[in-house]
């Protein structure tokens, strides 16, 4: 069974989150990156876009499917990952680190407490799973 | 349990991508049960994965000077000249227990049902176990992807999927004839009219006496009602779906959603 770091909140649409005071990190678990295989594309929304949580503010494209990305803040984009431009790569091999995805601007921080930490989300893949 | 069934009929390219879309974003809004549907395509039409480049990947002028639509999907994959052939959705929401978050074992288990009703008309067909390497031919039916359906090493149908808070829609091509040529004039495919003549199969070509769409789609109804154990009754798209899927077809009738992905202005997922 995969390690999910501890410092990370996930959501269930298998995106995790790192906070450093109002700024959010995402990117995809590497749960998802498995189930999606191989990744070709990543499309990312433009600076300054303003998403909803529970929105695509995204998508990824692996070799048959496409996939949203779900944001699990509100907020403003304020950085995307443009390392992912020159090596899509990073997104299967390092997705809880390099290969990070966008940096959000939070506007309720509140909606943190909705998200699942790393036992939390441990314990979600085990139940999807089992269903 | 009973799912919703539509039943087939033709449009064209535009109206049928925006009625799949519209199901799917229903789907999802109402956590209604999944829809299948059945469909043909009027005018002839290329279809390009939701990834893809048109300008580098189609002949664009091959397809005006050939009456042949040029649309965009939301789904992945790759590019597919929709002629003779019976399309096949299937719009399911989250939580819906009998697929899994997975995208291979969802292609599997769809691909299991297109197989059982195949088999209904004496076809053999067996799910491809290895998919093609990234970034090759533009052409969806020029190699079989993991768990899509091929008779003899022949692909027979090409399938692509997008997920979204969970749900998922899945669509693909069942092809009666195959007309190689024309597939090379308009999709830049890397193999030649006779490679791709091996690689592909119309499934009229298989059987001795040719079916209808009508007959393959009762077939398929029931690969679906005996793979997944569920029964499908027969209904008609609901006016939300209607009225999104005519707002929803000015964005596929755009040329920068198929030349350039822009969906500024068009109803969001």
């Amino acid at each position: 069974m995969k390690v999910f770091p501890e410092d990370l909140l996930y959501s269930r649409e298998h995106v995790w989150v790192r906070v450093d005071g109002d700024m959010a990190t995402l990117g995809i678990t590497d749960y998802a990156q498995e189930s999606l295989g191989e990744i070709l594309s990543v499309e990312f929304p433009e600076i300054d876009t303003y998403v909803e949580r529970d929105e695509a503010f995204g998508s990824i494209e692996s070799t048959k499917a496409v996939v949203d990305l779900i944001a699990s803040v509100s907020g403003t984009i304020v950085g995307v990952n443009e390392d992912i431009n020159d090596d899509i790569g990073i997104v299967n091999s390092d997705p809880h680190d390099t290969g990070w995805l966008v940096v959000i601007e939070m506007d309720d921080m509140e909606q943190l407490d909705d998200l699942l930490d790393a036992a939390g989300y441990h314990d979600y893949i085990l139940q999807q799973e089992a269903d | 349990m009973t799912w919703r069934l539509i039943p087939y009929r033709s449009y064209n390219a535009f109206q049928n991508m925006a009625i799949d879309e519209a199901i799917f974003r229903e789907t999802l809004r109402n956590k209604r049960t999944p829809t299948l549907r059945f469909f043909g395509w009027r005018p002839a039409a290329v279809s390009i994965g939701y990834f893809q480049d048109a300008q580098k990947e189609i002949h664009a002028d091959g397809c005006r000077s050939a009456g042949v639509d040029l649309v965009r999907r939301i789904t992945g994959g790759k590019a597919v000249y929709h002629r003779d052939e019976v399309t096949y959705s299937l719009a399911a929401g989250s939580r819906e227990g009998l697929f899994p978050d997975d995208i291979v074992r969802t292609y599997e288990m769809i691909s299991s049902c297109l197989a059982r009703g195949l088999a209904e008309l004496g076809i053999c067909a067996s799910l491809a176990e290895t998919g093609r390497k990234a970034g090759r031919a533009p052409c969806c039916f020029s190699e079989p992807a993991g768990k899509e359906l091929v008779v003899d090493g022949r692909k027979i149908c090409g399938s692509a999927q997008i997920r979204s808070h969970g749900g998922f829609l899945q669509h693909g091509s069942l092809l009666m004839t195959f007309d190689p040529a024309a597939t090379a004039s308009l999709i830049r495919s890397p193999s030649p009219p006779e490679q791709l003549r091996d690689r592909v199969v119309g499934l009229n070509e298989l059987i001795p006496v040719p079916v209808s769409a009508e007959r393959l789609c009762e077939a398929l109804r029931k690969g679906f009602c005996d793979g997944l154990g569920v029964d499908f009754a027969p209904g008609e798209l609901t006016q939300e779906e209607w009225a999104l899927g005519a707002r929803l077809a000015k964005k596929y009738e755009s040329a920068a959603w198929t030349l350039e992905r822009k969906k500024e202005g068009f109803p969001a997922g």
